[in-house]
């Protein structure tokens, strides 16, 4: 045991080296070890958990995607099929229009073509009448005779006849 | 005059019996050094670490991976802290032990500060522990009966293999304590001959190289730890 005077092993620091490596494993596993791989622990659970979440996110994203693009298109196929109605609808209207403003100016037409002749008859009317007059004035002067009513008016008569 | 290096540690002074040798100091320094750091490191655990925490974090989940790697889930919750410590306790004395001051502070015209495991005492008692360790989780995970026939068997040519792997179990704490003495008091030899030649930068690339040592010092006693607790606690196939 010569050998290990010549160390200088001593028993008591042996055993102050065990103590205190004893010691020093308490501490850390207390304070180090135990606090640093509980919360390793939770951070593995919980990116594992995030990353299950973000998955099924991403799914249910895409499955949004897919509805949206479903709504979509039916919107724009109903909003053309509304237009076309509307178009067609627009053009009948339209005619309509049209066709009723044809038959109104028709009427006015006619109407104005009424009025014109009631107007020429009555002053053809006139006319006659100032004829007549003015017959019945020649009359007298040429037979140097008043006319009498009865006369007049048969001398009218047979004066228009005769015009007419 | 320059202090010779001596394989005995210096002893300043006595406590009662126990004689305070400057590597027994700087063991406690190192302690406190390792408990003020994991203390300010778990001090408030975030679940998005940063600063210490997160360096520590990333320490003891590399370590415990590579102990479960090689000891399983089960047996890693308790083999980590043992083998771990034994990294953390080496790794920071060792490199402590680099540090200005160390050799060169004196006290009662002994050096104050003197690298924990250039001293035999301190190897050998890790390597005990780690042995005694080692013996006791083998008998908690096999049995007496199971741990015993592990030796001693009634056929003679496995009792002679046996008794081999007895001294074996003794060479182990041999190995243990003198490897990691020896690569340590050897760096601080080789520190203090080519400080002694020329202090300015010659000592520089040694230094790198001394902080090397002491990493890979830790790492095998941690890792050589590991593989005696978890081969000598496994079920022994018994024919060979």
């Amino acid at each position: 045991m010569e050998i290990l005077e010549q160390f200088g092993i001593n028993p008591i620091l042996l055993a102050a080296q065990v103590v205190n490596f004893f010691i020093l494993l308490f501490i850390l596993k207390k304070f180090l070890y135990k606090p640093i791989l509980k919360v390793l622990e939770e951070r593995k659970r919980k990116i594992d958990e995030s990353l299950k979440n973000a998955e099924s996110i991403e799914k249910r994203l895409l499955e949004t995607e897919e509805e949206k693009e479903k709504i979509l298109t039916k919107a724009s196929l109903d909003a053309q099929k509304f237009m076309d109605e509307t178009k067609k609808e627009l053009e009948a209207f339209k005619e309509e229009m049209k066709q009723n403003a044809q038959k109104e100016a028709e009427q006015i037409i006619k109407k104005g073509q009424e009025i014109a002749k009631a107007e020429t008859e009555k002053m053809e009317q006139q006319v006659m009448g100032r004829i007549a007059e003015v017959v019945a004035v020649a009359m007298e002067k040429v037979a140097g005779k008043v006319l009498d009513k009865k006369d007049q008016k048969e001398a009218i008569e047979r004066s228009i006849r005769n015009i007419s | 005059m320059e202090h010779a290096i001596v394989l005995q540690p210096e002893i300043l002074g006595y406590f009662k019996n126990l004689p305070i040798t400057n590597t027994l100091l700087v063991s406690w320094i190192t302690m406190v050094i390792l408990i003020v750091l994991s203390f300010l490191a778990t001090r408030k655990v975030q679940m998005i670490p940063s600063g210490l925490q997160n360096l520590f974090e990333v320490f003891v989940d590399f370590g415990y991976t590579t102990v479960e790697g090689l000891a399983g889930v089960k047996k890693a919750k308790v083999f980590f802290p043992i083998v771990f410590t034994f990294f953390l306790y080496i790794l920071f004395s060792n490199w402590l032990g680099l540090l200005p001051g160390f050799a060169t502070i004196t006290f009662e015209k002994q050096p104050l500060l003197r690298s924990v495991n250039s001293d035999l005492n301190m190897t050998l008692g890790l390597a005990l522990v780690s042995a005694f360790l080692t013996h006791a989780f083998a008998i908690r995970y096999l049995g007496v009966v199971d741990y015993l026939r592990k030796w001693f068997t009634l056929n003679p040519v496995f009792l002679f293999v046996g008794m081999m792997e007895l001294v074996g179990e003794v060479t182990k704490i041999v190995s243990l304590s003198f490897r990691l003495f020896g690569n340590i008091f050897a760096g601080e030899v080789v520190l203090a001959t080519v400080s002694g030649i020329f202090a300015f930068v010659a000592p520089l690339p040694f230094y790198f190289l001394e902080i090397i040592v002491g990493f890979v010092q830790a790492a095998v006693f941690m890792m050589l730890t590991l593989v005696f607790m978890v081969l000598l606690s496994e079920k022994h196939a018994e024919q060979h």
